[in-house]
């Protein structure tokens, strides 16, 4: 079986995605030998730039440079997948759709001449993504499952499942119950709730999940005591751009229930 | 049954003498009350878990068989033998409920691996531990090796199979038999006769589900908190460093995820947060009990209690028959 | 390993055991029919779990009626298929059942046959055709209307030449705009067909199993043309992961697919929603 070519690659972003496959110490090399890996500008000198099999891009398009090798690189693969949850759904950068300019423009550059920016969007809003593995950072694991099962040629499976399942098989206490605004009823699990597990409530870094009861959501952080901005701004932290209903859900009638501390 | 009688301040060198020969289990509180491998029995907590036992029969994640290519391998059976302290008298029924599913109707080697090692020592409540508990609707029965009813400065303790009496006669030391018996009116639980029908088979078109429907995010914490719930999932995990070793491995699932039926090509049978919301409630008090003669749920009400918004179909069934016996 | 220690190995229902490829025949673009040395006997309508380790396990019916071998037809839908149909003649898989409840032909001799398939749901049902063949003085007459998308989709192409000398058999395609040759085909649904069709329900049971849309349309039909609910076998499919009744994903209102199914006489399942 040839190897299949790999590259990993990264536009606006942390490289902290990248990282998190790093991070697999004891089994990066094992893996990096069932692959051909090509490029990984992160850690490599030399790199190619073209004719992969699998490309794994982190960041979001937050400039036409960035624009431009999104492009390259989804013409010079087969497989495009967005890793970490800049490019599955524009993370904190693609916050500044949802805020005024002057709240931001004392914070930036003053020369930014140079700076050829466009509104900042996950890599989906561009060019056709194969697969999604989200994420702030994604979970190392699910990176090498993933590359194993391209290599034992299985479709990967996108998780579907909520936070809550994890959590709750983690026999953690349910974070709701204390009153801090935990995402986890309708964010993407596969994290092994990892931030729950220590006592840190879901900020929804995965987005939400397709069969989310949003309206209950707010309705709950509602009756915790939380302000309608305060569930916005909590809500699209992560994922504002892929919760396109939000505003509409928490105008419509019947979510204005009087926040008040339950228990 | 023999009932022996065990001082209070015995109880400690007890457990502590159980502990030498055997694995102790039981209930510990921090921020909740949980079952856990005891290293000090002073941490044990008399409280209602909020957690079920099932955990360590039906394991989270068991490893089915390792392979290499087409040869399999099955893992070696190393379960210790377990003392399990503190049950209630739900936790105990519900260890009825898997054992019918793991033991009788499909023979389990696994759960039986755990299951035959386990002795189950009851700890009787007189009433309800919490708003939620309705077991006294479900119809439970005497169940245990050894139960144990508080009685002020000492516990009267109840033999209830052969593992009970080999446990009393292996600390004989320990207990003193009395000549009396546990009255039915001593094994009551006070306050937990709340669901007021037991067949809700007629109730599945009612219209007076749809408010807990709407109050359910379907996250499945209802299922993973429920001590009897035993759905699970298949799936095979390849070594990084040989893509044709691996092991399969069997972990706990929810009905209530719209991943419980999805097939290939992605078709979802159970696609609605209704149908999955009542499928787990009719499996619980419908369908269960047509097959094997009892309610699948004990009534613990960990699921209510569990539930991020505390949706309590138990009243919702009631508020239903009231209105149709109007 | 010290077997003595280990009372997992004994009779463990979640290990499968290998069985070799003995044949690999493709029937059409995206199915295939492998026969496997196992030797085991089944009912008509009962299904195996197959395994290719490392790639997961797969519930697939069989299609044939021997105790000498099994033959399973699989169309390329999931991980699992896909990756069946790169085995070769030789190759080693993992199996374990068979598992389910068949047709139950014994309980039906006598009986006139009517068996309608659609796609892939004529795999099961090439079971029962064989059985027949085995056991033809058991039953009457038999008729067979099986519909395909087009003509490049039908299955069993070498047996129905066959079938078609033996049984009364109707072919219909729900489109042929090629106009190939097949079997004297229908266009149209099956449905169409069976709607013109003179069908008389004496001593006659009917066997369907095909896509949920058109078993359910021929149930009317045939309600329709005077046939009794306990008269007409239906199959389902479910995802399923331990084919021996405890996983519950197969559940359809407390009955399980794997167990009580995959196929179920129609009064009792008839009032199941879609749960």
């Amino acid at each position: 079986m040839t190897k299949p070519k790999v590259g990993f690659f990264g536009i606006t972003g942390c490289a902290g995605c990248l990282l998190s496959f790093i991070f697999n110490e004891d089994e990066i090399l094992d893996i990096t030998n069932l692959v051909n890996l090509k490029a990984f500008p992160f850690i490599k000198e030399v790199n190619a730039d073209d004719n992969f099999d699998i490309v794994f891009l982190e960041g979001l398009v937050a400039s036409k440079e960035d624009l431009e090798t999104l492009k390259k690189l989804r013409g010079n693969t087969k497989i495009l997948v967005s890793l970490g949850a800049c490019a599955c759904t524009g993370c904190v950068p693609a916050y500044r759709h949802f805020t005024l300019k002057e709240n931001y423009e004392h914070l930036l550059y003053e020369k930014r001449e140079r700076i050829r920016d466009v509104e900042p969007t996950p890599i989906d809003a561009h060019v056709k993504v194969d697969y999604f593995i989200p994420g702030c950072p994604p979970n190392k694991k699910e990176i090498l499952s993933f590359i194993k099962d391209l290599l034992l040629g299985k479709k990967p499976r996108q998780y579907t499942d909520p936070v809550c399942v994890e959590c709750r098989r983690n026999n953690n206490l349910c974070l709701l119950d204390i009153g801090k605004p935990c995402l986890g009823p309708i964010t993407l699990g596969g994290c092994n709730s990892v931030c729950t597990n220590g006592g840190f409530e879901c900020w929804g870094c995965r987005g939400p999940t397709k069969d989310m009861n949003l309206d209950l959501m707010i309705k709950v952080l509602k009756e915790k005591g939380f302000d309608d901005k305060f569930i916005k701004d909590r809500m699209r932290t992560f994922a504002g751009l892929k919760l396109p209903v939000l505003e509409r859900v928490i105008n419509a009638k019947g979510n204005n229930a009087k926040p008040h501390n339950k228990d | 049954m023999q009932v022996f009688r065990l001082e209070k301040k015995r109880l400690m060198p007890f457990l502590r003498k159980v502990m030498r020969s055997y694995e102790l289990v039981a209930p510990v509180k921090t921020d909740l009350v949980r079952f856990e491998k005891i290293k000090n029995p002073k941490s044990i907590c008399f409280e209602k878990p909020y957690f079920p036992v099932k955990g360590f029969f039906f394991k989270k994640h068991q490893v089915l068989f390792e392979f290499d290519g087409s040869r399999v391998k099955i893992p070696a059976n190393n379960e210790p033998e377990r003392v399990f302290f503190g049950l209630k008298k739900c936790d105990l029924n519900a260890i009825i409920r898997q054992d019918k599913v793991f033991l009788e109707d499909a023979e389990d080697p696994y759960y039986k691996a755990s299951r035959e090692k386990s002795f189950l020592l009851g700890f009787h409540c007189d009433e309800a531990c919490s708003e939620y508990c309705f077991c006294g609707s479900m119809e439970l029965v005497d169940f245990y090796d050894l139960m144990f009813y508080d009685k002020g400065n000492h516990f009267l303790v109840e033999e209830g199979s052969e593992k009970g009496r080999f446990l009393i006669s292996k600390f004989k030391e320990f207990f003193k038999p009395v000549p009396r018996k546990i009255t039915q009116e001593e094994k009551e639980i006070k306050g937990t006769d709340r669901l007021k029908k037991n067949s809700i088979t007629h109730l599945y078109d009612h219209p007076g589900w749809q408010k807990d429907v709407e109050n359910c995010f379907s996250c499945g914490a209802c299922t993973a908190l429920c001590p009897t719930c035993y759905c699970f999932e298949i799936h095979d995990e390849v070594k990084s460093s040989c893509l044709s070793k691996g092991c399969r491995k069997r972990c706990w699932s929810s009905c209530q995820l719209q991943s419980f039926t999805r097939v290939a090509g992605d078709h979802v049978f159970r696609e609605k947060r209704e149908e999955r919301f009542k499928h787990r409630i009719f499996h619980q008090l419908g369908y269960f009990k047509e097959k094997y003669g009892m309610n699948l749920c004990v009534g613990c009400g960990r699921c209510i209690e569990g539930c991020p918004t505390r949706i309590d179909f138990i009243k919702t069934i009631n508020e239903m028959e009231d209105e149709q016996r109007e | 390993m010290n077997k003595e220690n280990n009372n997992l190995t004994e009779e463990n229902p979640y290990v499968p055991k290998p069985y070799k490829v003995t044949d690999f025949y493709r029937e059409t673009s995206d199915t295939f029919t492998i026969t496997i040395d196992m030797k085991v006997k089944h009912d008509p309508g009962q299904f195996v779990q197959v395994t290719l380790p490392g790639i997961g396990e797969a519930p697939v019916s069989i299609c044939s009626d021997s105790d000498k071998y099994i033959k399973l037809n699989i169309r390329e839908v999931g991980n699992v298929t896909r990756a069946l149909a790169k085995l070769k003649k030789g190759d080693t898989l993992l199996i374990r059942g068979p598992y389910g409840n068949g047709y139950p032909m014994e309980v039906l001799k006598g009986n006139n046959l009517l068996i309608i398939g659609g796609g892939c749901g004529v795999a099961p049902l090439k079971g029962v055709i064989d059985y027949v063949e085995n056991h033809r003085d058991d039953y009457q007459e038999v008729q067979l209307v099986l519909g395909y998308r087009s003509p490049d989709d039908i299955i069993f192409k070498r047996e129905l030449a066959e079938w078609k000398n033996k049984y009364n058999l109707q072919v219909t395609v729900d489109k042929n705009p090629q106009s190939k040759f097949c079997y004297d085909a229908k266009v149209g649904f099956v449905t169409e067909y069976l709607k013109e069709a003179h069908l008389s329900n004496e001593n006659k049971v009917v066997f369907i199993c095909g896509p949920p849309i058109m078993m359910k349309f021929v149930i009317d039909i045939l309600k329709e043309k005077g046939f009794n609910d306990d008269q007409i076998f239906i199959s389902a499919e479910r995802l399923m992961y331990c084919g021996i009744g405890v996983c519950c994903h197969c559940m359809i209102h407390g009955k399980f697919t794997c167990l009580d199914g995959p196929v179920f006489r129609y009064d009792e399942v008839k009032d199941f929603k879609n749960d």
